[in-house]
């Protein structure tokens, strides 16, 4: 970031393609430079360093206070005997599983509800987004008030139409409490599957629909046809979004079950909380962040390879 | 119909046809989309009417006597008893107003730069900046907690408001950097002959064209830091300081005494309350925002 070396070579070709401005396009490079400077230096101090120092981190057998060691891999070889971190990992994907086409059918059938300009669709838009808007935790707190037994809404309300009983406890059964959570997700995140989606819908060129309507399609076929394969980034791009977010879920069972019963739903990221901060073992806990953010940075790269195959 | 080749007549007869739908279809249009609307905000109305309820009442079984009181006793209760949380709200009003106008102010800068400056590297730099998008904070929380604790930022709502000001610079930088594109060059240019100075170009002739950009820029970084929960439960230990978010874990395990479900959504609710008045207030500057953030990705 010197900006010696920065600008010096910056202003040649330049000054080639505009000999009369060299003086004022070098003066030109420096004010950019310095403009950037302050959000870079930024995203430099406390993301990208961060991420080569935990590699480095990872490497030694760091207690949160203390001197350290270099050990190797050592961390690596340890996780995988690590019966709290794999199960976190397989639940974590169980969980990924479980809410992500969901989300993505809730999101494509409310977008179709509101896609077109009928009167009340840009109201309806605005109410299904609420929740996300509103935050995971907040709603997680209201659901851990309302799943209790006998006095929750939501049992008061399940055995009226005998769905459930008034004395089922949600979050400290493994079965129910990943249902009571992915349920809540997937109401929570609908609203942004469902923005992606109609900006996905308003970006393709109504000729398609009205060559479609000419050619005598049908709903369905105008929708399989022309829709769906229009929408091909969007839905990628949409998937990927959310699965990296199910990836790096928290929040929502840090609140509603702690990582219970037992530490049968305990997450990758709660796993990594609970290394560093509980245990203050941070050598371990930053060789389980490298596993992550590896995982989360090869599914970004599909996103990447979806965006270019379709760019085409 | 075939035999219209006419792009603009065709759209014609598409309006027309919409024009034509019958008064039935749309008022079932309008009963189902009140319906699908209603399991969106009908669960978050019910909360907001719950917290009015004495704790008794939300702590046994619901029943229609139950919402004959309805009162304020939760919100004085959790305002001003043991469960003080006032100072926890103006915690994440400082960390919020900081984060706000740090990643604003940067991000406009940076996005003024990334636009009409030229410079050796601004490709890479750019880069970069955009790279911290596909960095999940939630994989260098363990590094960062070290690096702020060397540089005396753990424990801090400072530290705490660069650390979220960090990861809503991509977002924020791509908006600005866009914005300042759809700029027309001709009045940057016309700024030029006139001899204005950088400064007075950003400030007096593309703020108010770049201001929406703004908007959005300090509306995602305002919802960010205010429902933040992992990072400020991470880097803060202090009771004191404790955001919100945070406090609310105490409340709901009831780290000072019993547990106290009243308490609980009352804080929920006060947690609730600006993020709906800011996106419904900001709604325009939202949708765009929330594109350009997954179409950089």
């Amino acid at each position: 970031m010197a900006p010696t070396v920065a600008t010096r070579p910056a202003t040649e070709p330049q000054a080639r393609r505009r000999p009369r401005r060299s003086a004022q396009s070098r003066r030109n490079a420096r004010t950019g430079l310095l403009l950037a400077a302050p959000a870079l230096l930024f995203v430099v101090v406390f993301a990208l360093y961060p991420l080569g120092f935990g590699a480095y981190i990872s490497l030694t057998n760091w207690p949160l206070v203390g001197a350290y060691h270099f050990i190797g891999f050592s961390n690596y070889a340890a996780l995988i005997h690590n019966s709290v971190f794999v199960e976190s990992i397989l639940f974590t994907l169980k969980y990924t599983a479980i809410v992500t086409i969901p989300i993505f059918i809730v999101g494509y059938g409310l977008a179709v509800f509101v896609r077109g300009n009928r009167p009340g669709s840009t109201v309806f838009r605005t109410l299904v987004f609420l929740p996300y808007i509103v935050g995971l935790v907040t709603e997680s707190y209201m659901a851990v008030v309302e799943l209790q037994p006998t006095s929750g809404s939501a049992n008061w309300l399940l055995s009226k139409v005998g769905l459930a009983s008034s004395s089922t406890a949600w979050l400290v059964h493994y079965g129910l409490a990943l249902t009571a959570v992915s349920i809540l997700v997937i109401w929570f995140y609908a609203g942004f599957a469902m923005m992606m989606m109609l900006a996905g819908m308003q970006s393709i060129p109504t000729e398609l629909y009205e060559a479609a309507k000419v050619d005598g399609a049908g709903w369905w076929t105008t929708e399989w046809r022309v829709t769906l394969p229009q929408l091909r980034r969007w839905i990628a791009l949409s998937l990927i979004i959310s699965v990296v977010g199910s990836l790096l879920a928290f929040n929502q069972f840090f609140i509603m079950t702690d990582g219970g019963p037992g530490t049968s739903t305990v997450t990758v990221v709660m796993s990594i909380y609970d290394t560093a901060f509980a245990q203050m073992d941070v050598g371990l806990a930053s060789a389980m962040s490298v596993v992550l953010v590896i995982v989360v940075g090869l599914v970004s790269f599909l996103q990447f390879r979806f965006l270019r195959e379709d760019g085409v | 119909m075939t035999a219209v080749r006419n792009p603009a007549i065709r759209r014609q007869q598409a309006a027309r046809g919409a024009a034509h739908q019958p008064g039935e279809a749309r008022f079932w249009y309008i009963v189902a989309g009140v319906a699908i609307s209603l399991v969106f905000v009908l669960p978050l109305a019910w909360e907001v009417l719950r917290s009015f309820q004495p704790e008794s009442a939300i702590s046994s079984a619901p029943s229609a006597q139950s919402f004959g009181h309805l009162s304020f006793e939760n919100y004085r209760a959790l305002l001003s008893g043991q469960d003080d949380i006032l100072r926890n709200v103006i915690n994440s009003l400082i960390v919020a107003v900081f984060t706000v106008i740090l990643t604003t102010l940067l991000a406009t800068l940076a996005g003024y730069g990334f636009a009409l400056f030229r410079f050796r590297g601004s490709g890479f730099a750019f880069g970069m900046v955009l790279l911290a998008f596909m960095i999940p904070f939630q994989a260098v929380l363990t590094p960062l907690f070290m690096e702020l604790h060397s540089m005396h930022l753990l424990n801090s709502l400072l530290g705490l408001s660069l650390f979220y000001t960090t990861f809503n610079l991509p977002v924020g930088v791509f908006v600005m950097r866009n914005s300042f594109l759809q700029v027309p060059a001709e009045l940057i240019d016309a700024a030029k002959v006139d001899g204005a100075s950088t400064t007075k170009t950003l400030v007096s002739v593309l703020r108010p064209l770049v201001l929406p950009g703004m908007a959005t820029t300090a509306l995602f970084a305002f919802l960010f830091s205010w429902t933040e929960f992992l990072g400020a439960l991470s880097f803060l230990t202090n009771d004191n300081l404790f955001t919100l978010p945070v406090a609310l874990s105490n409340v709901e395990t009831g780290t000072y005494g019993s547990v106290n479900y009243g308490l609980l959504l009352a804080g929920a609710v006060i947690a609730m309350i600006p993020c709906v008045a800011v996106y419904v207030a900001l709604q325009r500057y939202y949708v765009r925002g929330l594109l350009a953030g997954a179409l950089k990705g």
